[in-house]
């Protein structure tokens, strides 16, 4: 059996990687790729402290958040859409009209 | 593990606000569909009067003293919980009333507007009533979707798609770590429920530190705090004026709702080992508010900025971490919901006739319109807390809430703040009043925003003037409010 520390090894570099992606990268999909590897660690992480404490409420709260991501990604696909239409633009420094 | 889920008449009752408010939704989109060319402006009155039936109901449970929970004790009606959600009801109210002209010049979907508004509102009143990780992921998330689309709701307008990118980057970002704060907590301490965690008298351990700070942070986005504030002034300004009004205030008050029940009912035992976090992010959000303010000019930019400095005022209260820290929370929320919208009323309706929210071009407003002008001064001096009005008896409530518990540092830096948030607002007060106008087009002020500015003014005045009957809804609101400390 795989001990609990394995599990969060791997879930903490998601996370890292995801948060360090957000942080540095500049075009929009791949920060929004990135947001959903922090979210996916976070599942990882819910799973696995589910079957380790022998308790539902992780398993329950990985699927709603599978289903938040899903909507999230709708959601922000369409504005992205939108902003590239009117700016031909994906990349976060092109998107700099306000500004003071 | 078998899962039983029974809903008995008596918790059908106590979700009922928001079962009649997905009726009503459903309501305003399906007749914004069946009737493609009904006038839009039935549909808000429609969704009003709804709104407004759902608060005398939620007033009617106030007095009544309802309370209880639903869901395995994931969804707690409590009256702090009917407090913000007739709270969020009225701004909704408010807001609809001053998005009727503004949406006049929206070419297309001007229906889904007050729909996407509503759903917004229900998501909002979820989060008052939530005891839970999950039920929080779920509603802060169901708000904030409702949000992205209004701030990008103008298509072909440049500054507001742009406004709503950085609003959904930002807020997903916080989503992420607000879904790694909740893994955390729950392995350590093996339940989601806010109540458990009360139970527990666990020492802190580092998953329980970084799990909570994760929350915090997420929480701080949503507020907009300083160092988390960095999306407010640039969706305030790029988001249509009417959806700025609302997210200036609405979900603030409702993430609030929140934070008042992780940190006051949850930890506030270990109140010695969190305050100074709160103390922190207190100071710095009133002095950074106040003083960049200072160089603004842009009106919508600067309200961004005075709006960041009164979170700042709010996190006074929740440091405070006591009864009387939670009351003067709550009565805050009141007194900043009058002067701010009112601001923006004022804001909505310079805009429609000019198609400008530059400063230089309230230059002598109030030769243009005495009306909008005295307005303006009652709100920006309310927003400073001068006397007799609203923001004086807030911040002053505060500050003695503070005081109490012997966070004399925290109350100077706040006294030190109203001095500087004086001078741009009476700055503001300076070019309406003293400065010479442009030109001299007066501005008509339409019938819904009319009644927008009287309520605003009068709520204002009456609750500087008489603030003991608000005060009393307030110290109610928190009775039954778990271990409060």
């Amino acid at each position: 059996m795989i001990p609990l520390s394995s599990y969060l090894a791997v879930s903490s570099v998601l996370f890292v990687t995801g948060l360090i992606g957000v942080l540095i990268r500049r075009n929009f999909i791949i920060i929004l790729m990135s947001v959903e590897i922090m979210l996916n660690a976070a599942n990882l992480n819910l799973v696995a402290f589910s079957s380790y404490l022998d308790s539902m409420a992780g398993q329950i709260v990985a699927l709603f958040i599978i289903a938040i991501a899903a909507g999230e990604a709708a959601v922000g696909l369409a504005i992205i859409i939108v902003v590239f239409r009117g700016r031909i633009a994906t990349n976060v420094d092109q998107i700099n009209l306000l500004k003071w | 593990m078998p899962f039983t889920f029974t809903m008995t008449p008596a918790d059908v009752e106590l979700l009922m606000p928001e079962i009649l408010m997905t009726g009503l939704l459903s309501v305003i989109l399906f007749l914004d569909f069946l009737f493609p060319r009904i006038e839009k402006t039935t549909l808000a009155w429609l969704s009003i009067a709804g709104m407004g039936g759902i608060f005398v109901l939620l007033a009617d449970y106030f007095i009544e003293d309802r309370h209880g929970t639903l869901f395995r004790e994931m969804y707690i009606v409590d009256p702090m919980a009917i407090f913000f959600k007739a709270f969020i009801l009225g701004t909704t109210i408010l807001v609809f009333l001053a998005s009727m002209d503004y949406l006049k010049k929206v070419p297309v979907f001007r229906g889904e507007y007050y729909f996407l508004g509503l759903l917004a509102a229900l998501g909002m009143m979820l989060m008052a009533s939530v005891n839970d990780l999950l039920s929080m992921f779920i509603t802060l998330e169901f708000s904030t979707f409702s949000f992205y689309i209004l701030v990008a709701y103008l298509r072909d307008d440049a500054q507001s798609n742009e406004a709503g990118l950085k609003y959904f980057i930002l807020g997903v970002f916080a989503a992420g770590l607000l879904a790694f704060g909740i893994s955390l907590l729950y392995g350590e301490t093996g339940s989601i429920l806010f109540t458990d965690f009360a139970k527990m008298h666990a020492h802190l351990t580092p998953g329980l530190i970084i799990g909570f700070l994760l929350i915090f942070v997420a929480l701080g986005f949503k507020v907009g705090a300083v160092p988390f504030h960095a999306w407010v002034p640039d969706i305030y300004q790029g988001a249509p004026t009417p959806v700025t009004a609302f997210l200036s205030i609405a979900p603030k008050a409702a993430t609030f709702a929140i934070l008042l029940r992780i940190f006051m009912a949850t930890v506030g035992d270990i109140k010695g080992d969190w305050v100074w976090l709160v103390v922190g992010i207190s100071a710095i959000s009133m002095t950074y508010g106040n003083i960049v303010a200072i160089a603004q000019k842009n009106i919508k930019r600067l309200l961004a900025y005075s709006g960041i400095a009164q979170i700042g005022n709010v996190l006074i209260g929740l440091a405070a971490a006591s009864k009387m820290g939670g009351d003067s929370v709550l009565f805050y929320f009141l007194t900043y919901l009058f002067a701010n919208v009112g601001a923006f009323a004022v804001v909505i309706i310079f805009s429609n006739l000019t198609n400008s929210d530059a400063l230089e071009d309230y230059d002598g407003l109030s030769r243009r319109s005495p009306l909008l002008a005295f307005a303006l001064l009652i709100f920006f001096l309310s927003l400073a807390g001068v006397p007799p009005l609203a923001g004086f008896i807030g911040k002053l409530y505060v500050f003695a809430a503070a005081m109490n518990e012997g966070l004399v540092a925290l109350v100077v830096i706040g006294g030190i703040n109203i001095v500087i948030s004086m001078y741009y607002y009476l700055v503001v007060i300076k070019r309406v009043y003293i400065n010479m106008p442009k030109e001299n087009t007066p501005i008509p002020v339409s019938f819904p925003m009319r009644l927008v500015l009287f309520t605003t003014v009068g709520g204002v005045l009456f609750l500087g003037i008489y603030p003991k009957a608000f005060i009393e809804i307030s110290v109610a609101a928190t009775n039954l409010f778990g271990r409060m400390i």
